[in-house]
């Protein structure tokens, strides 16, 4: 390789006993850049994040970032060498307040000997003006996340993660229960993730929804890579049929001709 | 808050932050918190039986009742913890008998095997570390085996059962074991876990002087409080409206006085209408003085669902009163079983009242939504029942605390709604925050809550020479209570204050998503069932020095009740929602049911059943008030109502 880039990932394979999970994957990403990862169900997807976010180690293959080699044991080592994953279903706690959750496992504290307690105002402000940065309006922190939308919730995780400094932000199917109104949301905050200098892994089997906003894809079909491409030697109708496999192709475009017409005309 | 009011705030007006608070109204943030249910229900379950036992409500009877609390309570903070945490302790109950017997045969010295014989200062905090070994196992076992801490903690309180009755009977050949006396520094522990705090053997004469202060002060910052936080201020305060105010106080205070100089019914009725008065004045100027003015009322309108419940009122009305003079109040002649007709007179008629004065409530409420000046018409009426209530049952009455301190307290609340009411037609709402008067109001609330615990207690704790002469039944408060407060304060700061007490909520509620963001899950939730054995040691220490002898089944059993009253005060029995003073206010409703039902002559066999009513009841109650929780949340939020996934989360269902 070249260039040194933030993250990248050599040949990366993952066994479960005799199941191939992923074999010689291998891409990259860049800070203010994003790279999507598409696949169908059962293309590997999960378990590339999973490696990436410390869950389990992969079999074979190189991590590398900033052109280091790195191996992580637990999700709390990923975290604290910057990568966090925000996870679809497991990103908040929905019965507890805006606030406390933007800063769970890590809430400011004062002090008095050795009494501990949370800098609640402190907290409320800093939450409050970090989600408004990223154009969130939280009217009050103090409501419960599930009160949230679930666009509106992906987006205060993501504003979690880029306020504790995480370097790499992956996002898995960040936009798969949503609507489209609310997708749109969750890729204008990919998007202001991006602008801000993160780099940005977005896992997603929506090519529509990966082609705006990605500088380079990496495709998975049945655990193997079908290739990793910058956004300018591709195109979305190309990265349709490599996804899909030319044999489905005819009736996926139709499926795609209508979703696309029916999002454009404002039906949610 | 009205559909107007929630279009009139500003969507987003950018720069300040918090003028974009849509604002929720004084009431409707009381009515939001998890504990709300609870403190309600134990309020209606006090006047309850204070009505039907005699015995209820004076010195003795809420010293008795502390004291079944205090212990109930202390399980019932830490299980709440846990609870939040998202994990069951069915060895709880097992583990406070069976700390107090091993400290018991720590220090013990008898038969072939003998205790250790060792002194308290050893034993005790050796009983204290084996505690901590017992939550420290619970917790590991759940972490490592993954498996439910149902079934984990089911197989400790086996252990625990069998090991009680096992040492018991090898040791000192009983399945008892006594005599914690015997222990080198008992008189030192037996002050710290059951000292106790003789009332006849403390008199103040100004007893009653601090009580009525105390009360009528708190009750009086509290009415301040809740003005300050309804009303909008005014941006040029009228001085004249502050010497309005001035005048109504000392004119309340001079009744007060002359009602407690005097003993005759003139004298009470002149000291009565001056208190009414002024306080009718005193508001009226505290609103010209700090309130902007409401430009007009609104037409009185009354619409269906404002009728509807105001006519399930009059029916209600109706049916209390005839049942109150249809029954005769002397007969103690049993008619079915619980009820003497004295009793089911008694039942009837407080039911029906408290269903009528409900409806008229419901129906305020509707008609604020129409127009202040509805409203008004609704309270009114609503006051004229209560005060109608108060005649009625002062005329229909041979009891003395009924014709005198409820007749009062019904008259008072009257009044209050009456003045509120008026006082909602003439000054304006508040529809945004303002963080100046929160905070007035905040300070006014925590001084009028100290000034009213002070007064109470000191009722509690004094006698005076008056009540001796008459003969006063002794009442006893101990320690335990001291130690009940104390261990629900600091689970309350703890659970909010906390980065613990956040995890707690956090693991309790989602906790792949805690783990996933740094919270040492594991760790949280090991500390949780330690908290939890940690407060059974305490329980054990409390009994074993209350009853220098504890039997091997002890607490055996009562993990249920613990977990009923932390139910029964609003934590969620799936975790991740809860507050650590709702288990200890389900506790206090259990102590109350326990003491009064006994007191009212009814057989003790039916407190199970009433207690689990009160169970399902409970439930019942904080989930809909959950559900409303959210939704008014949601509404303020902006957010369509219509997320179904959303709902179901707030329901607490996954």
């Amino acid at each position: 390789m070249s260039a040194q880039h933030l993250l990248e990932l050599e040949n990366i394979s993952k066994y479960y006993g005799n199941i191939i999970a992923l074999r010689g994957v291998s891409t990259y990403v860049n800070a203010g850049e994003v790279t999507c990862v598409l696949g169908d169900n059962g293309a590997g997807k999960s378990s590339l994040i999973k490696i990436l976010a410390g869950v389990h180690k992969q079999s074979e293959g190189t991590i590398r970032m900033n052109g280091e080699e790195v191996s992580f044991d637990s999700p709390r080592q990923a975290l604290a060498a910057g990568i966090a994953t925000v996870y679809q279903d497991l990103a908040m706690v929905p019965l507890m307040s805006v606030w406390r959750n933007f800063f769970l496992g890590a809430e400011p504290t004062k002090n008095l000997g050795p009494l501990k307690w949370i800098d609640k105002e402190r907290a409320q402000s800093i939450a409050k003006s970090e989600l408004a940065k990223m154009g969130i309006d939280i009217r009050d922190t103090e409501q419960p996340v599930g009160t949230l939308s679930g666009g509106e919730r992906q987006s205060v995780a993501i504003a979690r993660a880029g306020y504790f400094g995480a370097k790499v932000l992956i996002l898995d199917e960040p936009t798969s229960a949503l609507g489209v109104k609310q997708s749109g949301v969750v890729l204008r905050r990919v998007v202001e993730a991006r602008n801000r200098g993160l780099a940005v892994i977005l896992i997603t089997h929506n090519p529509s929804h990966a082609y705006p906003v990605g500088n380079r894809f990496l495709i998975l079909d049945r655990g193997h890579s079908m290739g990793s491409f910058a956004k300018e030697d591709i195109k979305l109708e190309e990265l349709t049929q490599m996804m899909a496999g030319g044999a489905e192709l005819r009736e996926l475009q139709h499926e795609l001709e209508l979703a696309i017409s029916a999002g454009s005309s404002g039906v949610r | 808050m009205t559909v107007t009011e929630v279009a009139a705030v500003p969507k987003s007006t950018g720069a300040t932050g918090d003028e974009r608070l849509a604002y929720r109204g004084v009431f409707q943030r009381l009515f939001i918190r998890p504990e709300i249910g609870a403190a309600i229900g134990a309020v209606a379950i006090w006047i309850f039986f204070w009505a039907v036992a005699a015995k209820f409500g004076t010195a003795g009877g809420t010293s008795s009742i502390l004291d079944v609390a205090a212990t109930l309570g202390i399980m019932a903070v830490a299980v709440s913890m846990l609870m939040i945490g998202g994990e069951f302790d069915l060895s709880s109950g097992s583990t406070t008998g069976a700390m107090g017997i091993l400290t018991i045969l720590l220090v013990k010295e008898t038969g072939d095997l003998g205790g250790a014989g060792l002194s308290l200062w050893i034993a005790i905090p050796i009983s204290f570390a084996v505690a901590m070994g017992i939550g420290y196992f619970n917790g590991m076992m759940v972490e490592r085996t993954k498996l439910p801490s149902f079934i984990v903690t089911l197989g400790m309180f086996f252990v625990l059962k069998g090991a009680k009755l096992g040492f018991s009977k090898l040791i000192v050949d009983q399945i008892q074991v006594g005599r914690i006396d015997e222990g080198d520094g008992y008189e030192f522990w037996r002050k710290i876990f059951a000292a106790e705090w003789g009332r006849n053997e403390h008199q103040l004469g100004s007893r009653d002087l601090i009580y009525t202060v105390g009360i009528v002060g708190g009750v009086a910052l509290l009415v301040l409080a809740t003005y300050e936080m309804h009303f909008r201020r005014r941006q040029q305060r009228l001085i004249a409206g502050a010497g309005v105010f001035g005048v109504g106080v000392i004119a309340a205070l001079a009744g007060a006085i002359v009602l407690h100089a005097t003993d005759n019914s003139s004298g009470n009725w002149l000291g009565g209408a001056a208190i009414g008065v002024g306080v009718v004045i005193a508001l009226y100027g505290l609103g010209r003085w700090r309130y902007e003015p409401l430009a007009h009322g609104g037409p009185a309108r009354l619409t269906p669902a404002v009728i509807k419940p105001l006519g399930g009122a009059s029916v209600a009305l109706v049916l209390a009163i005839i049942c109150a003079t249809a029954l005769d109040s002397e007969s103690v002649k049993s008619l079915f079983f619980p009820f003497t007709e004295q009793g089911l007179r008694a039942v009837l008629f407080i039911g029906f009242a408290a269903l009528a004065v409900a409806q008229l409530m419901i129906a305020a409420n509707r008609a604020r939504m129409i127009s202040p000046m509805s409203k008004l018409v609704v309270s009114s009426l609503n006051a004229a029942v209560i005060a109608f209530l108060a005649f009625f049952i002062r005329s229909q009455s041979g009891v003395a605390k009924f014709r005198s301190e409820l007749f009062t307290s019904l008259l008072f609340v009257a009044l209050l709604i009456f003045v509120w009411a008026v006082c909602g037609l003439v000054y304006a709402e508040r529809s945004t925050p303002d963080r100046q008067a929160e905070r007035l109001a905040l300070r006014l609330v925590v001084v009028g809550t100290i000034a009213a615990v002070i007064g109470l207690a000191v009722k509690l704790l004094y006698t005076t020479e008056a009540e001796i002469a008459a003969g006063l039944a002794p009442a006893k408060f101990s320690m335990r209570i001291v130690w009940f407060i104390g261990f629900a304060a600091v689970a309350t700061w703890v659970l909010g204050r906390t980065r613990f007490g956040s995890w707690t909520f956090a693991v309790g509620g989602n906790k792949e998503a805690a783990r996933q963001v740094g919270v040492p899950a594991g760790r949280t939730k090991t500390h949780l069932f330690m908290i939890v054995s940690g407060a059974a040691w305490l329980v054990g220490m409390l009994l074993a020095f209350r009853l220098n002898t504890i039997q091997a089944g002890t607490g055996d059993g009562l993990e249920f009740e613990y977990i009923i009253a932390a139910v029964v005060g609003g934590t969620l029995l799936t975790g991740g929602y809860g507050t650590a003073i709702g288990g200890a206010i389900g506790a206090v409703i259990m102590a109350m049911s326990f003491q009064g039902i006994p007191s009212a002559r009814w057989n003790t066999d039916w407190r199970f059943v009433f207690l689990g009513a009160i169970l399902l009841l409970a439930v019942i109650a904080n989930r809909s008030i959950r559900t409303r929780a959210e939704a008014t949340r949601r509404a303020e939020s902006g957010l369509p109502p219509d997320h179904a996934a959303d709902a179901a989360i707030a329901d607490g269902t996954p």
